[in-house]
């Protein structure tokens, strides 16, 4: 499914989107611990069976990606997130984390950075 | 050398998980905030319309788990509710170690006997083995895993195989045991500051922040 | 989003009643969200439908899939391989969903298993308020923020009845008045000009606003006997 193309970068706003949301970033990246438990309640990966699909995957290179960056991403690695969160995952909200993650949450922030520099899901395309 | 890493050393240590496991709680509730009070009025459900709902009890008795962690993976929900306790657990209620507390403070915590602590120190072994082929064998496992995993993994195996090394003795018992005490105090002061942090952020965000699967009615969310 | 509520369990059961084969369908947009039909549920459904027609002695095949969404034929179209001959097929979505899948399925029998009941806001887990009729053609601009088909039992359009008794409608005194609240939202905007014109009728039916506790969460909202 289509993402629309962003133009430029703009590094500064993706740090500052980041900058709102550190602490719990940062501890939601922390404090996962690469268990995969999550992988069964997404039904995305139940009927696929491939790791990209695992939220706790989707999640670390997604938001995980953007904040190790610190922001400084380059149009195809902002494309590529936009993939990540738009055609791999629909937001459904029900992701499990036995540690208490809000795994929908940080894709949600992935979400937002992306369309704050113009990359979203296009609807209207095939 | 051995008074000094069991003696001071292992107050430090002490002390460094105590403050630091503070801090980071202290920081969980400084970035989190009380959840407003739900203000809104409403037709509250009654009895008779939940029950109309729901499946003879006695269907939904043998069905119950089956959408929890437990009905979709119980193998793996069992293991590692089991290794968290027998973690945490076999060091406390550890014969050898309580005999040093009483020594150290005059007080005597209870213990199980030496020979039910040694299966329990074999079994959590056989648990870390487990967790490591599980990191290296199961593609999903592997797709998240990198060098830290492995590393923290060993970090919690190291205490219970010197532990259980020196306890029979095997060899070179001086060095084992110094290298069991300091492996000990290695992942105390980890905890704080690595994903080991977990142990009490599984209580903090299951009871505190609201979600599907928390404990309680989650009172707090996140600034 | 839409809100949906698992039918009552008898209801589903008589469904299915006469059929072989069950497959279940989730969908992971709108019923997913209000925890009424996404893959979690659709298990839990078949589960307690095997473990039912067991206890009767009717071994049925019971089979699961989660779609994306199921408002979109683009992720209906997955579901082609899962429907066989002489099965019947129970949707964990919106009645837009389940009638799509029954489009495209027009030799079988497609039963709901959820009822759709409002397009609403979410309040906390487990609970949602409706918000909106759908009624095509929104006034809310007007009446600050209030949409008096929803909110006001009567739906009227121009001003409360005479029946607000001490901010609550005379329909059920749990449910506030719509139209004082439209009042006070209005007069803290300094509108209140925009409720003096009146507005002709819009032709919908009245209900009281229907607030949704999901299944499974009651107890946390508990009327107390």
């Amino acid at each position: 499914m289509a993402i629309a193309q962003a133009r430029n970068v703009d590094p500064a706003l993706i740090q500052r989107t980041l900058a709102q949301h550190k602490p719990q970033i940062r501890f939601t990246l922390a404090v996962c611990a690469h268990c995969s438990m999550c992988a069964h309640s997404c039904f995305l990966y139940e009927s696929r069976r491939e790791p990209k699909y695992m939220p706790s995957h989707k999640m670390i290179h997604s938001i995980g990606y953007l904040f190790r960056k610190k922001g400084n991403v380059g149009l195809q690695e902002l494309h590529s997130i936009g993939n990540i969160v738009w055609n791999r995952c629909v937001l459904c909200m029900r992701c499990y984390c036995p540690l208490g993650v809000d795994i929908p949450y940080m894709i949600g922030l992935a979400r937002r950075i992306c369309r704050e520099q113009g990359v979203y899901r296009l609807y209207d395309e095939g | 050398m051995y008074a000094f890493v069991s003696g001071p050393l292992a107050l430090i240590a002490f002390i460094v998980f105590v403050l630091g496991l503070g801090i980071q709680v202290f920081r969980f509730f400084g970035m989190t905030r009380e959840k407003e009070p739900l203000n809104i009025s409403f037709p509250k459900p009654r009895q008779k319309d939940v029950d109309a709902l729901r499946p003879p009890e006695g269907v939904s008795k043998k069905v119950r788990l089956k959408g929890t962690v437990l009905g979709m993976e119980p193998f793996l929900a069992i293991v590692t509710t089991l290794f968290h306790l027998l973690l945490i657990l076999t060091p406390i209620l550890l014969l050898a170690h309580n005999l040093m507390i009483e020594r150290a403070w005059g007080i005597s915590p209870p213990s199980l006997t030496e020979g039910v602590t040694d299966v329990l120190t074999v079994a959590v072994m056989g648990f870390c083995l487990f967790f490591f082929l599980r990191r290296i064998v199961s593609a999903r496992v592997r797709a998240l895993s990198t060098a830290y995993d492995f590393l923290l993994l060993l970090l919690v195996f190291l205490p219970f195989l010197t532990g259980f090394i020196a306890y029979h003795q095997l060899f070179a018992y001086k060095t084992v045991i110094l290298a069991h005490v300091l492996a000990g105090e290695l992942m105390l002061i980890c905890i704080p500051f690595t994903k080991l942090v977990h142990m009490i952020f599984f209580f903090l965000y299951r009871f505190l922040l609201p979600g599907e699967y928390s404990f309680a009615s989650g009172s707090r969310v996140w600034r | 989003m839409i809100k949906v509520k698992r039918k009552p369990f008898q209801e589903i059961v008589e469904a299915i009643q006469r059929y072989p084969t069950v497959l279940s369908v989730g969908c992971g947009g709108c019923a997913s969200v209000c925890l009424g039909g996404g893959q979690k549920e659709v298990r839990l459904l078949n589960e307690e439908l095997r473990e039912y027609f067991l206890q009767q002695g009717q071994e049925k095949q019971f089979t699961e899939y989660t779609v994306e969404r199921a408002c979109n034929m683009d992720y209906v179209r997955e579901l082609d391989e899962l429907v066989p001959k002489k099965t019947v097929v129970l949707v964990m979505a919106c009645a837009a969903g389940t009638q799509l899948i029954a489009e495209r399925f027009p030799d079988t029998p497609v039963f709901p298993s959820v009822n759709t009941v409002a397009i609403g806001v979410d309040r906390d887990i487990g609970l949602y308020e409706e918000r909106c009729r759908a009624c095509g053609d929104c006034v809310v601009g007007y009446s600050g923020g209030i949409c008096p088909i929803t909110r006001c039992a009567k739906g009227l359009f121009n001003g409360p009845c005479g029946g607000t008794n001490q901010g609550m409608c005379e329909v059920d005194d749990a449910i506030p008045c719509a139209w004082q609240e439209i009042y006070e939202r209005l007069k803290r905007q300094d509108r209140l000009q925009d409720v003096m014109k009146i507005r002709p009728p819009m032709e919908w039916r009245n209900q009281i606003q229907r607030t949704v506790v999901q299944a499974g969460y009651e107890e946390r909202y508990m009327q107390e006997e």
